[in-house]
């Protein structure tokens, strides 16, 4: 096996495990979750391998087959691909290794060899939107994204879990729908899906049919926006991320709501001709777009009482930096907005993965009720304190950089009032997720939360492995910040 | 005379029309009834709407399926589209399998397949 399929394979061996799974799960039930773990860590390293390829080399073209673009489907691996690739199967690893325990309380035994199938599909297909160079294999993968996502929330078998992930699959179908009539649309001018070969007939189409590409933008910012949950049509997220089972939390508050905001990069940047979006407000649009998702996904945020409506919230706000970022159309905007990307991921599901630890372990969801937690599950405490902490923003944690980087780029271009946006929003953070950490450590454990149950070991480690991530990329950001910085030029054009 | 040219240009172009008005007509019953199986047939219409308005592009009039006979030349239509829309009309009914099963999920929690009934059996919950 030659290292050049690499690009697909990181795409087909999830794929083709997960089918597998459910044989797993009948005949050999042991060996679903190294299997599953297996498939991902290969994933993880042709990542990182073709990371390195595409630092040295730079971007370039995979086509399935062997058939030359305008025919075949291509993937094209460029920086921005491989960071996602990274991001995606390292927390998703992790993510998985968690539930592999966490997911007995929640779900019947009986489906756990389900859940991996699902789980394997979401992984696969979140690679593709990030490999994939071509309009049509986008949307096969969105869907398959959105059936896999709404299935890892139904899966548990309440009502509660059924209404939300019906909820969420009715609005992302009308988001696929919109994607899907935006593809038509640019298909009929161009005659291409191959993102290059619109990207250059758009070109040409763009004084002939501006009007066309004007309602395909559209679309296409309401489907992604739909899906990514940016701030107006949002409605859907803080259900369905606080009923899900934990680790589902944790994928979908982490991962799948950003590979729609990376879609929507790579088509702004790369297909739709710049002068076009010069002339349309739209990056003012999402602009706003991401201000009102972050003032209000946290003023929603500090009024909530349980713990994972909380932190859904939260990720509407924290969706918003990534789009701002992508607004602002400066190299360190970018840069911040792509870097918010995996700093959020790690994060957030660090934070729904302590929430699931202390669901877990005393089966309390009140934030009144965690008093003292700290004493008791020092573990868990201590990675949600630094999720915390790297929310606000505080310099020695990863969310420092990225916001360090959005507020460099709010200067760039010239909009101060953002960066105030930036600092309000901190703030704010701060003041519904401090409370939570000194009520834990300063507070005496009172009923359930005085004696939790143990933890298992495939819990603790994740969060002490997300944990440590929080404050390495904190404090040495510099390898991950040259490969954004890259992807944030080769995007720009440079 | 204005009039008669806007009535040629939508009857040249009647398939994107009517493309469009089933589009609305299902993206309106989607947002405006309660039914949940109404919300999901308004869905369905929505997507078979779509998929018209694809095939559409690739019509040639009087073109025929472009299968290639050795002497005989026609105008033939452009396949790639009719080619999506069969994946689009696959992914489509695996999602309108999955909903349908969760609204029988939903019937045997909620015993209704009223969304306000829902909403409010939801509300009273959460007092």
């Amino acid at each position: 096996m030659s290292s050049t399929h690499l690009p697909v394979l990181v795409v087909v061996v999830p794929l083709f495990f997960a089918y597998l799974m459910p044989l797993f799960a009948r005949w050999r039930k042991k060996w679903c979750l190294p299997v599953t773990l297996g498939a991902i860590t290969f994933s993880l390293f042709s990542s990182l391998y073709m990371a390195q390829q595409v630092m040295a080399s730079g971007p370039f073209h995979y086509r399935m087959g062997d058939w030359p673009p305008p025919w075949g489907i291509e993937f094209y691996i460029d920086h921005l691909a491989v960071f996602m690739g990274i991001t995606l199967t390292g927390v998703g690893l992790l993510i998985i290794i968690y539930g592999s325990k966490d997911l007995l309380h929640e779900i019947k035994e009986s489906l756990m060899g389900w859940y991996y199938t699902l789980y394997l599909l979401l992984m696969a297909s979140m690679l593709g939107m990030a490999f994939t160079n071509d309009f049509f294999n986008l949307f096969v993968f969105i869907e398959i994204c959105a059936i896999a996502s709404c299935a890892i929330i139904s899966i548990k078998d309440k009502r509660e879990c059924i209404e939300a992930a019906f909820k969420y699959l009715v609005l992302s179908a009308v988001g696929s729908g919109c994607i899907l009539l935006a593809i038509a649309m640019v298909y009929m001018i161009t005659g291409h899906l191959n993102f290059n070969f619109v990207a250059e007939g758009l070109q040409t189409a763009m004084s002939v049919y501006p009007k066309n590409i004007l309602v395909a933008l559209a679309l296409l910012m309401v489907g992604l926006g739909v899906k990514a949950a940016l701030f107006p049509l949002h409605v859907w997220l803080p259900d369905a991320h606080s009923s899900a089972p934990s680790p589902s939390s944790a994928v979908l508050s982490g991962l799948v709501i950003k590979i729609y905001a990376v879609a929507m990069i790579k088509l702004l940047y790369r297909v739709f001709p710049a002068d076009f979006v010069g002339m349309i407000p739209v990056m003012n649009m999402l602009l706003w777009m991401a201000t009102f998702a972050i003032i209000v996904g946290s003023m929603f945020a500090i009024v909530q009482e349980d713990i994972k409506k909380m932190l859904a919230y939260s990720s509407i706000a924290q969706i918003g930096y990534v789009f701002l970022g992508v607004g602002l159309m400066s190299q360190n905007g970018l840069i911040g907005g792509i870097l918010h990307i995996i700093n959020h991921a790690m994060m957030k599901s660090m934070l729904f993965l302590a929430a699931g630890a202390f669901i877990y372990a005393t089966g309390v969801r009140k934030l009144s009720d965690l008093k003292g937690i700290g004493h008791t599950m020092p573990v868990a405490a201590t990675a949600f304190t630094i999720g915390s902490m790297a929310m606000v923003g505080i310099p020695a944690t990863n969310g420092f950089i990225s916001k360090w980087y959005l507020a460099l780029g709010t200067l760039d271009a010239n909009k101060p009032l953002f960066a105030a946006v930036i600092l309000v929003s901190s703030l704010l953070n701060g003041v519904y997720y401090l409370p939570i950490i000194v009520n834990a450590f300063f507070a005496k454990p009172e009923g359930r939360v005085a004696e939790p149950e143990r933890l298992p070991v495939q819990m603790t480690v994740p969060l002490v492995v997300l944990g440590f991530g929080c404050l390495f990329f904190g404090v040495f950001p510099s390898r991950l910040v040259e490969l954004v910085t890259r992807a944030a030029q080769v995007l720009r054009g440079f | 005379m204005a009039m008669i040219e806007m009535l040629l240009r939508l009857h040249q172009n009647s398939f994107y029309f009517f493309a469009i008005i089933l589009f609305v007509i299902g993206f309106h019953t989607m947002l405006t009834h309660n039914n949940l199986i109404k919300k999901i047939i308004g869905m369905n219409i929505m997507d078979t709407s779509i998929f018209l308005f694809f095939v559409a592009i690739g019509y040639v009039r009087g073109g025929r399926a472009p299968i290639l006979e050795p002497g005989v030349s026609h105008t033939y239509i452009n396949p790639l589209p009719s080619a999506l829309i069969l994946t689009g009309i696959v992914v489509a009914v695996s999602v309108t399998a999955y909903a349908l099963s969760l609204i029988i999920k939903l019937y045997q929690h909620y015993g209704t397949i009223d969304a306000e009934e829902i909403m409010r059996i939801r509300g009273g919950e959460s007092l």
